[in-house]
């Protein structure tokens, strides 16, 4: 899959920018603040309707645009897919007059409205940040987010379900909160408790089937990189024992759920329900929905050894690179489409060998942008086989400007 | 300083403003529009609006929006007494009766379950429809809440506040899926979903 047409209106730094995107490595050089980003932003904001950096579509718009009339910002693109298909997809961002200030958004594919729900999929990407180097160290929030992020793209049953969950939980946690003050009715929960059951064992089934597959894959590359005498592997906390019996397994919270055996949402749910009951008690104390995926916890081990509590930053960072190159060929084999790749600042955070390993994987893909401040560090190799071009005040020179 | 507009203007500017769709702009221009205009024309607003509460109530039976103690509709003896359709806006009962083939009475519920906004059952006049089901000889409980996870919240739990009460009802729920007028190759996968769910004998 590729994007041969990026069109942008009144996004970020850019009033109008229309660009004919090359297939294979596209490398994007510029100084700080001269639109690199902006334009992975956009790709970005194509593929799942949210930026990664902020939650706030009114930032997005040009702020010389905010005076006008009908202030709006437009991302418009031509995807060429499978089959050499075309698919034509267009967000607008606008202010909305019936409602104040609010900011709203319009999705169209090949010119019919759609849901979110409904672009998922139109285009694949997988994202590499300088931040996700810290997947490891950082907080669970951000490692369930990795895995929506990433399951959502590929998986439009799980991208309703997380929709519906988010909704029934808000919800269902309002309606605790209010009986925790001792006002509302027991009796109101049942709707929103098989809500929460249904989309989240649907969740859960996801999540254990991404991460069966992605360890595979990731394991494959960390012994590449590690030159194999390492082997990570990927441990799946559900904030409760989604198998209806633990067979001889010692501890479901040390040991995670069993990769191995996939189950369906449908045999998760009795667990599910039997969790909520057994803390029902202590939520409507609280206040607030205490088991789900919400909860879900991810570890990494290597050698049998927790990453996040012994690892040092280096295995972490060779972690998360083999679990980023594994979701590559996890996107590739979900949707039978190689996905588009998308790294801003990344390569400046590897040492050498580990950038000439990414490097040398990323020139294999359909295409992949990528933004520096500092072309040098590419290698003679990766230079030789991409385009580089120049951004500079939200324009862009397409022209061969590097040795 | 001197103002450059008076106190009375500028109330009433923000007055229109607080109207849903209405926004800074069409607020001042319906001010000056008024203060142009002859004066009866804003009497006769002033009048209308100041009658909208003081004349209007809520039915005593289906609390739709009336006159008098009972709506005309509750009233009527030619419709049929045994068959409520429950909405959640009065809007949603000239809805269905612009459809022109629903002979039955109404029931307001006046919003749906939403915990989020602090709406909850005791919110809703979902006691007073459990009650007249039990009084009245209904035969049927049109669920007529829009398609979306409240309204379907608030269905379920009326369906279970009858049984938990004791009352035996037929209920049923207004079908979902294509829009007249709509392409099939253009509906989003929910949509089509919930019309195979819905799909009818020919």
């Amino acid at each position: 899959m590729r994007l041969q047409h990026l069109s942008l209106v009144n996004f970020r730094n850019y009033s109008r920018l229309e660009l004919a995107l090359p297939s294979g490595a596209l490398l994007l050089c510029g100084a700080n603040a001269q639109g690199k980003t902006s334009l992975i932003e956009s790709i970005y904001y194509l593929a799942t309707a949210r930026s990664p950096w902020t939650a706030s579509d009114r930032q997005l718009m040009n702020w010389r645009a905010e005076n006008d009339a009908l202030p709006y910002s437009r991302i418009s693109a031509e995807v060429r897919g499978k089959g050499e298909v075309i698919t034509r997809l267009d967000i607008t961002i606008y202010k909305d007059s019936q409602e104040g200030a609010r900011f709203r958004k319009d999705i169209k594919v090949n010119g019919v409205k759609k849901r979110v729900v409904d672009l998922l999929g139109a285009i694949t990407v997988v994202m590499f940040l300088p931040q996700d180097l810290a997947l490891i160290e950082g907080s669970p929030t951000d490692r369930r987010r990795y895995l929506n992020i990433t399951l959502a793209q590929s998986d439009p049953r799980y991208a309703e379900a997380l929709q519906t969950f988010d909704q029934a939980l808000q919800q269902r946690n309002a309606l605790l909160r209010r009986i925790a003050e001792r006002q509302g009715s027991l009796n109101e929960l049942k709707f929103w408790d098989n809500k929460l059951v249904s989309a989240g064992s649907v969740i859960i089934a996801g999540r254990q089937r991404l991460l069966r597959e992605l360890e595979l894959l990731a394991q494959k590359v960390h012994r590449e990189l590690t030159g194999g005498d390492e082997t990570l592997e990927m441990i799946y906390q559900p904030s409760f024992a989604p198998t209806a019996k633990a067979d001889g397994q010692l501890s479901f919270s040390v040991l995670g759920l069993d990769l191995h055996r996939q189950l369906k949402p449908a045999e998760i749910e009795p667990q599910y329900r039997e969790a909520l009951a057994q803390t029902r008690r202590e939520e409507l104390h609280r206040g607030i929905t205490l088991v789900g995926p919400q909860r879900d916890e991810l570890r990494f081990m290597v050698n049998g050894r927790d990453l996040g509590l012994y690892g040092s930053r280096g295995q972490a960072r060779t972690a998360v690179l083999a679990i980023k190159l594994a979701e590559m060929g996890w996107m590739e084999s979900a949707t039978g489409e190689c996905p588009v790749l998308l790294l801003d600042e990344f390569i400046a955070e590897l040492d050498a060998r580990r950038r000439a390993f990414l490097l040398e994987r990323i020139s294999h893909a359909s295409q992949s942008i990528l933004t520096t401040t500092e072309p040098d560090i590419f290698t003679q190799d990766f230079l030789s086989k991409a385009a580089v071009w120049t951004v500079h005040a939200g324009e862009i020179t397409t022209a061969q400007s590097l040795p | 300083m001197s103002k450059a507009i008076p106190d009375s203007v500028t109330r009433l500017i923000e007055a229109f403003s607080r109207l849903p769709g209405i926004g800074p702009k069409t607020a001042s221009r319906l001010t000056y529009f008024l203060l142009r205009a002859p004066e009866d024309v804003s009497t006769t607003l002033a009048g209308a609006i100041s009658e909208l509460k003081s004349k209007t109530r809520l039915c005593k039976v289906c609390f739709n929006i009336t006159e008098e103690e009972v709506c005309g509709l509750c009233r009527d003896e030619r419709r049929d007494a045994k068959l409520i359709a429950v909405v959640e806006e009065p809007l949603d009962v000239l809805a269905i009766e612009r459809a022109g083939i629903y002979n039955g009475r109404y029931h307001v519920l006046h919003g749906v379950l939403n915990p989020r906004e602090g709406i909850f059952a005791e919110n809703l006049k979902i006691k007073e429809l459990v009650e007249r089901v039990r009084s009245e000889a209904i035969t049927e409980l049109i669920l007529s809440t829009n398609p979306g996870m409240e309204g379907d919240a608030t269905a379920t739990y009326i369906k279970d506040e009858l049984s938990r009460a004791g009352v035996t009802v037929k209920i049923t729920r207004l079908a979902r899926g294509l829009p007249t007028g709509a392409d099939l190759e253009h509906a989003d996968a929910a949509t089509v979903m919930r019309a195979l769910e819905g799909r009818q004998n020919l």
